[in-house]
Formats: C-alpha cells, sequence, structure tokens
C-alpha cells in the first residue's frame, strides 16, 4: 500500500499548495478584485481538493467541497452574487477544508456534522437565486446530485461493481441490438468496431454488418456513413443498462434500440425500423459453465463461425459478413484476454517500458519545466556541497609561497576548483531558494482579522514578494511575522478616532517588504501608527527590573527593550499580541535561524521593524581572525573596513574605555582578548581594528592580532554541540580541521549596553 | 492493448499519479501535460494513442483542448477521453460537443478505467 501513501502524500502536497492560492485569490477577491478569472481559480483549486479527496475516501471532505464547489459554480455563472456575506463564509469554508485537508492528513475524525452550518448557507445561497426564478422556492435540480466517493485500493483488483449481474434475472437473455452510427459517432473519434469488441465482452455475439446502403463507388463519399451493424447477443444475466452502457459515449450519435428476445412487450424498446428480425443464433448453454477465461476464446471461435455462416444465408437484409472480420475477431482476443487478466504485475516486463518516472514522460511531453524532489535529497547536497567547500578552502590554506612558485599548473587547477566550488555552491542554495511570498500571503488574512477585532481599519501593503530565501529560513520566518504584524496591529495603529485627532487619514498602513540587501535579506515591517511607547516601555522595563533605576538609555535602547526576554507589554493592552509571550521570542526565533531584528520608532509617526536574514543557512562568507592562538571569524557582511591599531584614531574616555572615531563618529571598541579572557602577547602596535556595522547602522570595533584572511564556513551551531554562548553565534570547522568561533557582532554590542546599563 | 500511449492532462498532480499508476500497470506508457496548452504542446511533437483530459484547468481547459485538438485536422480519430467530476450532464454534453470521444468519472475505479479505455482504442 505505500503506493497509495505515495499518491496521498502527493495530494497532501498540493492541498497545501491549493489552500495558500486560495487565500491568496480571497485576498484579492475581498480588495474587490472579483473578475472571473479570479473565481475561476478558486472553483479549480476546491474542485481538485475534491477530485483528490473522492479518490481516497475521504468522504467528509469530499461532501463540504462538493457542497462549496457547488456554490462556487453558482457564483461563477452569476446564479448567485458574490457580496461580501459570501466573500466571508468562503473564507470560513477555506479554513473548513484546510481543516478537513489536516484532520485527513493525520487521520483524525472530525466530527460528523462538522461545517454543517456553513454547507446549509451554501444550499441556502443557492436555493435563494432558485427561489427568484421560480416562485415554488423548489432546491435546483443539479444541487441535489449526491457525489459519492469511489475508494481506489491500488494494488488489489476491485471488484467489478458494474459487470456484476443484477439481483433479478434475465429469463433468456437473448438480446437483438440494432445500431445505425451517424456521422458525429466517427467525428468523436469513435469506433464501431471497438464497441461490437466490447459487447462482444458481455456475452456470446453474432454480428451482420447491413451493408445494402453503400453505394456505387462514383456515389461514395468519404465520409459518408453507409454501414448498419444488427448483433444478436446471448448474454444471460446481463441487463438492457449493461448494454447500453456499452453505447454510453455514442448516445445521441447513433440510432441504436436493443431489444430482449421473448421477454414482455412492455420491457421491449419500441424500434425505430420495425422489421422482421432476423432469427437469433440458438444459446449454446454449455458455455454457460466454462470458466471465464475460456469463454473468450470459445466466443471468438463463435464468432468466426457465425461469420462464415451468415455469408451463404444472404436473407432479406442482404447480409454479408463484413470483410475485416477476422480483423475483428483478432481485435477480439486480446481485449477478451485483457478482460479476463486485467490487472498485470507492477514487475511484469510489459509494464517496464510505461514505469518509468513521471517527469521522464513529462521531459518527452517538453511541456514541463520543473520537477518535484525530496527536500532531504536536496539536503544532502548541500550538506556535501559544504563540506566541498570546506576541503577546497583547505587545499588553498595548504598552498604557501614556494608551492605556489613551484606548483604554477596545480595553483591554477585550485583557482578553478575555487571557481568552481563557489559557483556550485550558488546554484545548489538557489534550489533551496523560494520566494517570500509564501508567508507574505498569509498575512493579508492576519491583518483582516485583526482589524475585525480591534476595531481598526488597517490596510496591508506588500512589497517584494518575489526575493527569495533559503527554504527553511521561510519556514521559520511564518510565526516572527506573524508575531510582529500582531504587535503592529494592536500597539501600533491606532484606532480610526485617534488618527483622525491626529490629522492622519483613518485607515492605519502596515508595510511589509522584502528586498535582498548584499548576502542578507532583509524584511521590513512598518507601519505608521503611533510608534513605540517609550515611557511607558521604559517604566515597564524598570519594574520588570529590566533596566535599573538610575539608568537612562537612549530611545533606540528602550525601542530595542520590546524584544528583552520577559519584556511583554502585551498582556497590558490586549489579548492579541499577548498570548503569553513577548517580542523576545521572536528574537530567539531569527536568531535560532542566524538573522537580526532591529527596531526604530518615531513618536506619533510609525515603527519600522528590521529582521535581517542571512540568504541561506549552511555556508558564510567570513574574515578568519586571530586572537591570542585562537582563529575566530567575523561574518564579511558586517565587516565596514579595516584598520591597523597604530593608524587608528582611538580616544580614552572619562569613564577609562577606548573609543574610535571614524568619520566624526565615535564607536565603542572592544578588544576581543579581553572579552574572551585569551592573554595575548601580540605587539599593540600591529594588531588590527576590524571595524563592524550592528544592526540599525550602529557601529562597533572589534580589535583582533591579527587578520588571516577571506573565506567560506559551514556554520555549525554552538547551542546543538555545546551550549549558547554569549558574543558568539556559532562555531565552524576551518580546512586544517580546527574549530573557530563566529563572533557575534550585534549581541557583543547588547553587551556594552547591558554593562552600561547596569 | 500493451504498448499504447496514453497522453493524462490534469492540473492535479494526484489525479496525473494515479492515472500514472493505473495506466502504466495496464501495460500503457503514459505522457502528461498539465493544462490543455501543454497538452497541445505534447501532441504536436508524440504520437498518441489515446488522450485522457481534465476540464477544469488553468490556461486551457478541457473544453478548449479537444476543441483544438480537433480543429488541428491530424487528429480527427484520435480517442479523447474527458475526466469529470461532474456527474451532471452538461459538462459531458459540452466536451462531447467539442468533440470529445467518451468520458470517465472521477474518482475512477482503476479497472473501468481500463475498459473505458479498450471502448475507444484499438
Amino acid at each position: 500500500m505505500s503506493e497509495l501513501d505515495d499518491f496521498k502524500a502527493t495530494y497532501f502536497d498540493e492541498c497545501t499548495e491549493l489552500l495558500t492560492e486560495l487565500e491568496e485569490q480571497f485576498a484579492a477577491i475581498e480588495a474587490g478584485e472579483r473578475d472571473a478569472d479570479r473565481l475561476n481559480a478558486v472553483f479549480r483549486a476546491i474542485h481538485s481538493i475534491k477530485g483528490g479527496a473522492g479518490a481516497f475516501g475521504f468522504t467528509g471532505l469530499v461532501g463540504f467541497a462538493h457542497a462549496y464547489e457547488t456554490l462556487l459554480d453558482h457564483v461563477r455563472d452569476g446564479r448567485v452574487e458574490m457580496s461580501d456575506d459570501v466573500v466571508a463564509l468562503s473564507i470560513r469554508a477555506n479554513d473548513i477544508v484546510a481543516d478537513h485537508v489536516n484532520a485527513a492528513r493525520s487521520g483524525e475524525a472530525l466530527p460528523a456534522d462538522y461545517g454543517a452550518h456553513e454547507k446549509s448557507r451554501f444550499d441556502a445561497l443557492c436555493r435563494g437565486e432558485a427561489v427568484d426564478a421560480d416562485a415554488d422556492g423548489e432546491p435546483v435540480e443539479e444541487f441535489d446530485i449526491e457525489f459519492t466517493p469511489v475508494r481506489v485500493d491500488i494494488g488489489a483488483v476491485p471488484a467489478d461493481d458494474a459487470f456484476e449481474a443484477p439481483p433479478f434475472s434475465a429469463p433468456a437473455g437473448h438480446w437483438e441490438i440494432r445500431f445505425a452510427p451517424h456521422q458525429a459517432l466517427y467525428a468523436r473519434a469513435n469506433d464501431p468496431l471497438l464497441l461490437l469488441r466490447e459487447l462482444a465482452a458481455l456475452g456470446e455475439v453474432s454480428v451482420r454488418a447491413v451493408v445494402r446502403d453503400i453505394p456505387v463507388l462514383a456515389d461514395f463519399e468519404p465520409f459518408g456513413v453507409y454501414c448498419t451493424w444488427e448483433i444478436s447477443l446471448v448474454a444471460p444475466g446481463i441487463t438492457q443498462g449493461q448494454i447500453r452502457e456499452v453505447f454510453e459515449f455514442v448516445e445521441g450519435d447513433c440510432d441504436i434500440s436493443i431489444v430482449e428476445l421473448g421477454a414482455d412487450a412492455s420491457a421491449a424498446q419500441p424500434a425505430p425500423a420495425a422489421e422482421a428480425l432476423p432469427e437469433p443464433l440458438p444459446a449454446e448453454p454449455d458455455f454457460l459453465s466454462l470458466a471465464e477465461d475460456e469463454i473468450g476464446a470459445i466466443g471468438v471461435s463463435a464468432l468466426a463461425g457465425s461469420a462464415g455462416e451468415a455469408g451463404p444465408e444472404g436473407d432479406a437484409f442482404a447480409d454479408s459478413p463484413v470483410p475485416s472480420f477476422a480483423e475483428l475477431a483478432e481485435a477480439i482476443k486480446p481485449a477478451v484476454a485483457a478482460e479476463a487478466a486485467p490487472a498485470p504485475q507492477p514487475m511484469a516486463p510489459a509494464a517496464a517500458p510505461a514505469s518509468a518516472p513521471p517527469d521522464d514522460g513529462e521531459r518527452r511531453g517538453g511541456g514541463v519545466q520543473s520537477i518535484r524532489v525530496d527536500l532531504d535529497k536536496v539536503d544532502r547536497v548541500v550538506n556535501m556541497v559544504g563540506e566541498l567547500v570546506i576541503t577546497q578552502s583547505m587545499l588553498t590554506q595548504q598552498m604557501d609561497e614556494t608551492l605556489r612558485a613551484r606548483y604554477t599548473e596545480l595553483v591554477r587547477g585550485l583557482e578553478v576548483l575555487a571557481q568552481t566550488t563557489r559557483g556550485l555552491q550558488d546554484s545548489v542554495m538557489a534550489i533551496r531558494a523560494q520566494p517570500v511570498k509564501s508567508v507574505f500571503s498569509r498575512m493579508p488574512r492576519l491583518v483582516r482579522e485583526l482589524a475585525v477585532k480591534t476595531g481598526k481599519k488597517i490596510r496591508l501593503e506588500t512589497i517584494g514578494e518575489n526575493t527569495e530565501i533559503d527554504k527553511t529560513v521561510i519556514e521559520q520566518l511564518s510565526d516572527p511575522l506573524t508575531h510582529m504584524i500582531r504587535n503592529s496591529a494592536d500597539h501600533g495603529i491606532e484606532t480610526p478616532e485617534r488618527r483622525l485627532a491626529a490629522g492622519k487619514s483613518e485607515t492605519g498602513t502596515i508595510r511589509l517588504s522584502a528586498e535582498q540587501a548584499g548576502g542578507n535579506i532583509l524584511i521590513v515591517i512598518e507601519d505608521d501608527g503611533a510608534g513605540i511607547n517609550r515611557e511607558k516601555v521604559l517604566q515597564l522595563a524598570r519594574n520588570k527590573a529590566l533596566v535599573a533605576a538610575d539608568v537612562q538609555p537612549t530611545d533606540e535602547q528602550i525601542d530595542q527593550l520590546i524584544f528583552a526576554p520577559g519584556f511583554s507589554t502585551a498582556e497590558a493592552v490586549s489579548d492579541i499580541s499577548g498570548r503569553g509571550v513577548g517580542m523576545d521570542v521572536v528574537l530567539s526565533n531569527i536568531k535560532k535561524i542566524g538573522g537580526s531584528v532591529h527596531v526604530r520608532s518615531w513618536p506619533g509617526r510609525g515603527t519600522r521593524m528590521t529582521l535581517r536574514l542571512p540568504l541561506t543557512l549552511a555556508v558564510l562568507d567570513v574574515m578568519l581572525v586571530r586572537v591570542s592562538e585562537s582563529p575566530y571569524v567575523v561574518p564579511l557582511s558586517s565587516i565596514v573596513e579595516t584598520i591597523q591599531c597604530s593608524r587608528a584614531p582611538f580616544e580614552r574616555v572619562p569613564s577609562g574605555g577606548k573609543v574610535l572615531q571614524v568619520r566624526g563618529e565615535y564607536v565603542p571598541v572592544i578588544d576581543l582578548a579581553q572579552r574572551f579572557g585569551m592573554p595575548t602577547q601580540a605587539d599593540p602596535e600591529s594588531r588590527m581594528v576590524v571595524l563592524c556595522e550592528a544592526e540599525g547602522g550602529s557601529k562597533v570595533a572589534l580589535i583582533v592580532d591579527d587578520i588571516i584572511g577571506q573565506q567560506q564556513v559551514v556554520i555549525k551551531s554552538l547551542e546543538e554541540n555545546f551550549e549558547q554562548v554569549e558574543g558568539i553565534a556559532g562555531g565552524t570547522i576551518l580546512g586544517d580541521g580546527n574549530v573557530a568561533l563566529i563572533v557575534d557582532v550585534q549581541g557583543l554590542k547588547s553587551t556594552i549596553h547591558h554593562k552600561n546599563a547596569a | 492493448m500493451t504498448g499504447l500511449r496514453v497522453l493524462t492532462v490534469d492540473d492535479s498532480r494526484t489525479i496525473l499519479a494515479m492515472l500514472h499508476h493505473t495506466l502504466s500497470n495496464a501495460g500503457f506508457e503514459v505522457l502528461q501535460a498539465e493544462d490543455g496548452k501543454q497538452g497541445l504542446e505534447v501532441l504536436e511533437s508524440q504520437d498518441v494513442d489515446v488522450v485522457i483530459t481534465d476540464i477544469n484547468m488553468p490556461v486551457m481547459d478541457g473544453i478548449e483542448f479537444i476543441r483544438n485538438v480537433r480543429a488541428s485536422g491530424q487528429h480527427q480519430s484520435l480517442p479523447i477521453l474527458i475526466l469529470t467530476t461532474e456527474t451532471s450532464q452538461d459538462k459531458r454534453d459540452q466536451g462531447k460537443a467539442a468533440g470529445g470521444t467518451g468520458w470517465i468519472v472521477k474518482p475512477f475505479d482503476p479497472e473501468k478505467l481500463i475498459s473505458v479505455i479498450h471502448r475507444v482504442v484499438h
């Protein structure tokens, strides 16, 4: 049954995508874009979800989706108006569909009446139109269609319901069928031969072609239809419905009469051309006791025999055997054989050419430009590329000056290797990259809900949805982003009255944007609300002993306090942002994926929160430095410049510390040797200053013993392998096998603040 | 009956995968397309013996796809089966009017699917 599980996995993946698509479509529909394309897309999404659900026997989902789909169909063709009520109901319905999908995925059972209320509203809406159309208020007939799901049992031979004998038995089972195709039948690529063949699968057939209407060659029209057929069928236990089913596709494209000989006149179908029917072939009871697979063979020979007989008889119908009768017999043989042994084993050689993976077919089809790959496989490649990067940098490090001079070819080779590795790495990362759209698209809905809950008017703008980030980063982004937007809606944007009083427009705006900046992705959440209430924040922080009573932090430091652990103004204000966790959770989540958060606020004008995220989680461009005897790495993206200590314009400050003066700006200085407690013998004059930029553009100068060079490293988590260390963002293994720690610039800078604050 | 080439056209990967499984187990060679436009592209470059197509698809729906196939002049006798969950007659009628040969009601029973294909293809 693992194949079935595979299909299910595909189905659930697809559902996730379709549900996201629904969110997107409804965000636009809510905004007033109610054009046909959107409605069609919504209809298709629900339709696809229903289709798959039927195949797996998720009856609850099928039932609900069907009712919803019917409503959408009514909306689509204008029978029901897409009013705001209908939109709201539909959004609710999307949730119910999602719940059904989740329940199906986890194997939980939802209450039998789950969504029954909404379902009855769909009914009412559809009926509402019907009432307008005809006054008696009868439900539209179409709506009463019962959608019966069929559970697909892959692998097992399914019970052949369609061909099962009905509870009553026909007395003789002798049928006489007249079949006169119209031109349309051929135009739709139906083929009488195949229909006759299928009849032959039902029982014993004798076929006579009526060819008297075939004109002389001169009058012959290439697409004219001149031939009709008369078939005697001996098939005890077969119902007329089963025979009709054979002609199901050609109904309306042919004249057909089906008469059971010896049955009631009332049961007989009126024959349009009531001529004397030929005598049916005598039944051969011996056939009836034969095993199913034998019937096929005998059926064919009997058919061939009757064809031979039909010729010389030459009765009133001017019957003659169809010239290609042998061909017909040949054609029947495999068909009957296929009926008898319908399920070749998947591993059977016959199935081999066709059981190639689907993408093979797609490639040959030429229309599909993407393949789906298991994420694990991609991650394995990413990891291996990471190791390759390390090996490559190790090789490069081994090349000292003498070797370089001696092995120029090797050096050239290593340079090419470095380039290729870099290219490979970029390509692999691009595979994992996804547009932030998948996260952004969930936000309009959130904002809508928040607006309703808070009674505020809020508009959400999104910019840069197509910016791509590593898939893992995206997955980790949803919660923090949700939290930050909640925060903006709850604390940032004011009530319409207050906004009007402050001379702003009634509707507040939250702008969500993403852009790539160097090796980082910046995600900015801005609102035009009241800004952070610094007095209140500071007071709360003091109350919670996060800031000492005698310290006066700067405005920027106060703003950052909202991310401090244990600080949350949420519960004091409302239940929306609160939920027991504060913005500190956002910070720790973002840090977990190697990012940082910065907040800036303008009282009365708004707040901007900036998330800086790494493009990829796996590899980091760094500057390798030496502090005492140990290597450290500083992320290249945070380095502004490096200066020799001997030339650095240091200035002493009254507290005894040092600051660096850079273009009129005073930058705090951290001696890493001191900070990490590693006594150094290095000549103070030869040491280096690495000027780094932390969040929000504030700078910090790190003093190191030496700068070794630039390289790429694969990040290893310190928390997973050891424990969290203040001032250290992680570790990495260098080419020579040594472990180097990654300096956490932002973290180091905040420790200065803490010290100042303490 | 084995070795026939079937083009399956559906925007649902689940349905495509299930069709592929059922059809390849029955010895068919399976080609896939995700909408009518892709389906037409496949038909331009490949010989197929039978087409199974969904109706509701983005870009080009099944009805338009069938119409285009028939209008192309090269595929007058190519059997086209419509995959539909609609039990209502009108979708089938539309499909038939466009030139569809027959239909398969989703969710399909694997054996029924094969027998329906046998009804329309040599």
